[in-house]
């Protein structure tokens, strides 16, 4: 917006300049006077052409067309040095505070941007907090779980088992001073116990 | 080898009680069967040769002694021969298994009390399981009797099982576990 701006400006100046150049050497080619004059003096130039325009006077009158050329293109070039100044100036204003207005806003919006992300990388760090929360609380239950798990299926196995284990304890123990004389007592309660089984067993036969 | 044979004799034989298994028995007919060959050379055989007599193991031995045999008699030797193979044919075999090989004195105690409580005859195998550990395995005809300790933690699971569960009480007086090992 603001380079159409500066080059609207532009070709409004050189638009101006042209237009001025063009006049100058419109006046310039056009003469002192107007229609009737130019008749009367082409009249006097043809009555006493040479009287009147000798060429002191024609060369008086090119002195003075010249001086009245310059002089107006010197007040045309004061004027257009300083509309050019007057618009160089507000053109930097303009400039100057288009450039702030648009910083500022770029800034805002820079800003808001930064705020945003900013509030999203929260609400996502929230989340992921939160998430990780869950999962922990999750992980934490499933570990309890499958602890609880274990310790029952081991208790389970222990007690299914238990006879096996203490079995193995003690003969790992005192498996090697365990004498089988000591053991007859034991045997022999134990044959006494089964007894009856046993002697039908051998009486019935294979 | 000879004994007096006399006018008391047991009325029915008996078998010592270091004769224990079925592999003594057969070696108590061999060694009879050698006798009997021994003294039947002896009686065709003319004068002057000499015939070596075999010498009687220590389960003959005790088995002439215990029933007063005279192995020179063939009455006894055929009332011998006679008990062994009904003892080969009938007697009921029992297979015991240990975590060791039992010491005789053991195994004389042992087949002491079968005889007396389970058959006048009965014959017991020896077998080794050395994971048996402490006690011992009963095998009869048609059963198995598990007297090892691992059984005997089995039957006793509550108790162990209440031992666990209150680990400060005092443990109550072991009443069933009789002689246990």
């Amino acid at each position: 917006m603001t380079i159409w701006w500066l080059l609207l400006i532009l070709a409004a100046i050189g638009s101006a300049g042209i237009a001025f150049i063009w006049l100058a050497v419109r006046i310039g080619s056009a003469g002192p006077a107007g229609k009737n004059l130019a008749e009367s003096h082409q009249d006097a130039a043809d009555r006493d052409i040479e009287h009147l325009f000798n060429a002191d006077f024609r060369e008086e009158l090119r002195n003075r067309g010249r001086l009245h050329f310059e002089k107006i293109i010197g007040e045309n070039a004061m004027f257009l040095q300083q509309d050019l100044r007057l618009t160089t100036s507000e053109l930097n204003e303009y400039m100057k505070t288009e450039i702030t207005t648009k910083l500022k806003e770029e800034f805002g919006k820079y800003e808001q941007s930064i705020m945003d992300a900013k509030q999203l990388a929260v609400e996502s760090i929230q989340k992921t907090n939160t998430a990780i929360d869950e999962q922990r609380k999750l992980l934490s239950q499933q570990v309890q779980q499958e602890i609880l798990a274990e310790k029952e299926e081991t208790i389970r196995r222990f007690e299914a088992n238990m006879g096996d284990i203490v079995n193995h304890y003690v003969l790992a123990a005192i498996g090697n001073q365990i004498d089988l004389n000591d053991q007859l007592e034991y045997i022999l309660g134990e044959l006494e116990t089964n007894k009856k089984a046993i002697v039908e067993d051998i009486r019935s036969g294979a | 080898m000879a004994h007096s044979s006399t006018t008391s004799k047991p009325p029915a034989p008996v078998l010592p009680v270091i004769v224990t298994g079925m592999a003594d028995v057969g070696r108590l007919i061999r060694e009879l069967e050698l006798i009997d060959n021994t003294l039947l050379q002896l009686g065709l055989r003319t004068g002057g040769s000499e015939v070596k007599m075999p010498k009687t193991s220590r389960l003959m031995d005790q088995v002439i002694h215990d029933n007063r045999l005279n192995l020179l008699q063939q009455a006894d030797r055929a009332v011998l021969r006679q008990f062994l193979a009904t003892i080969k044919q009938q007697s009921p075999v029992l297979h015991m298994s240990f975590s060791t090989d039992p010491p005789p004195r053991f195994l004389e105690t042992l087949v002491t009390w079968l005889r007396r409580e389970i058959h006048p005859a009965a014959l017991l195998n020896i077998g080794l399981q050395p994971n048996i550990g402490a006690g011992c395995i009963l095998r009869t005809t048609n059963k198995q009797f598990d007297f090892s300790l691992r059984q005997d933690f089995q039957k006793k699971r509550d108790l162990l099982l209440s031992q666990l569960a209150a680990p400060t009480a005092k443990p109550p007086a072991p009443a069933s576990a009789k002689g246990t090992p």
